[in-house]
């Protein structure tokens, strides 16, 4: 039975293959509309193959366009050569990349501190050269303190009256007086007139003491 | 004159002159699938020279186990790609009715356009393949050139486009739906052309 969607898709293929086929040809003949498509197809086909040599520019045109390729080419085979004369450098320029690169400011600034620094260092820890130390005996007087004990014993007084208790007035009167009357004279202090000092005091604190101890 | 073979054993040894006679054998070819998949003569002249470079890169892996064509035509298709994939046609607005044409003398001389009125037609219907052409997707667009112009098959095409047989099938009649309706309102337009000049 006659499918004109199928005899449609079949037509491309046939006009494009340019083979012939006796059954789709015998079934475009029994239907009209399958004829005018095969028609109408054939002839975009057979158009776009007549206009294809327009594409083509005139003799004139390819002297041109081959001078410009050869200038393409020669460049491309330039760039080629000293890619491979650069190959057997590529160690050393390797090294040279590395060296030359760009590198941030503080890692730069860094790279050159620290080695100053680190120099630095180095040269303040390292002592001069000794030179050959002589050995020579030279007798020296040295002066002997004499040593003169001055014995001062000072009495704290252990009944300090505390803050927080509540006396009376009296008897901080009374106690003042004590206190007062423990407190030594000015004529009993005695005097270190005539007494010359060494150039070392050694003081002797003695706690715990009481009024009647030494 | 020398063959192929010669010619690229020369070219392999970076001989350029060898490699510019290759280039002057099948430059046509190339370029009228370039001027086919481009809008415009200077994208064409661009886009073959580029194949032409790619080629020359990478004649010394060449092992002459096809012809120097098939060859090149599998770069071809790869360097239309590329373009395509790198919005080298995206720029070119779809709907552009005027295209400029590189007029200058060396053209004009012997160019299409200062011929006779059939060629002129003919170019008129050439602009209007094109136009239909570039309603496509590069895909389709190459699918229809592989398919027509070169007579590829539909298995080639997909194996050199790294696609279905069912997606390239598509695509051609696609490009002659587009075409066929382009051209027929173009033959139209130049049946009314033609009866209005013999009105006057």
């Amino acid at each position: 039975m006659h499918n004109c969607r199928e005899v449609k898709e079949r037509l491309t293929e046939l006009i494009l293959e340019g083979r012939s086929d006796s059954e789709l040809a015998a079934e475009l003949n029994t239907c009209a509309e399958c004829r005018a498509e095969f028609d109408v197809v054939n002839a975009t086909l057979r158009t776009t193959t007549r206009v294809r040599e327009t594409a083509i520019p005139a003799e004139t045109y390819w002297p041109g366009y081959h001078a410009r390729l050869r200038d393409k080419l020669s460049h491309v085979q330039v760039r080629r050569r000293k890619e491979n004369t650069g190959a057997s450098f590529a160690p050393l320029r390797l090294c040279v990349n590395f060296l030359l690169r760009p590198v941030p400011v503080p890692l730069a600034a860094a790279l050159l501190v620290f080695p100053l620094l680190g120099l630095l260092a180095f040269q303040s820890t390292r002592k001069p050269a000794a030179p050959q130390s002589v050995v020579v005996h030279v007798p020296v007087t040295v002066p002997v303190v004499q040593e003169k004990l001055v014995t001062r014993v000072v009495y704290r007084n252990r009944y300090v009256p505390s803050r927080t208790s509540k006396r009376t007035g009296a008897d901080s009167r009374a106690e003042n007086t004590f206190a007062k009357s423990q407190m030594p004279r000015p004529d009993d202090v005695p005097t270190l007139a005539g007494f010359k000092p060494a150039a070392d005091v050694k003081l002797t604190v003695i706690k715990g003491g009481s009024p009647n101890e030494r | 004159m020398a063959d192929d073979t010669e010619l690229i054993k020369r070219a392999q040894a970076e001989d350029i002159d060898a490699f510019c006679t290759l280039a002057e054998r099948y430059a046509r070819r190339i370029h009228l699938l370039a001027s086919h998949y481009c809008r415009n003569q200077q994208d064409a002249e661009d886009l073959s020279q580029e194949v032409w470079l790619k080629a020359y890169q990478a004649l010394q892996s060449f092992r002459f186990d096809s012809s120097f064509y098939t060859w090149l035509r599998r770069i071809t298709i790869n360097a239309f790609l590329n373009h395509r994939r790198s919005g080298f046609f995206r720029r070119q607005g779809q709907t552009t009715a005027v295209q400029l044409m590189p007029l200058d003398s060396e053209t004009l001389s012997e160019s299409s356009l200062a011929s006779s009125p059939e060629n002129i037609y003919n170019k008129l219907l050439f602009d209007s393949v094109v136009d239909a052409l570039s309603e496509l997707t590069p895909s389709q667009r190459l699918a229809f050139l592989l398919r027509h112009y070169e007579g590829m098959s539909y298995e080639e095409i997909a194996n050199a486009m790294n696609c279905s047989t069912g997606t390239v099938k598509k695509g051609v009649w696609r490009a002659i739906t587009k075409l066929r309706a382009r051209l027929s309102t173009e033959s139209e337009s130049q049946e009314a052309l033609t009866s209005l000049a013999n009105e006057y």
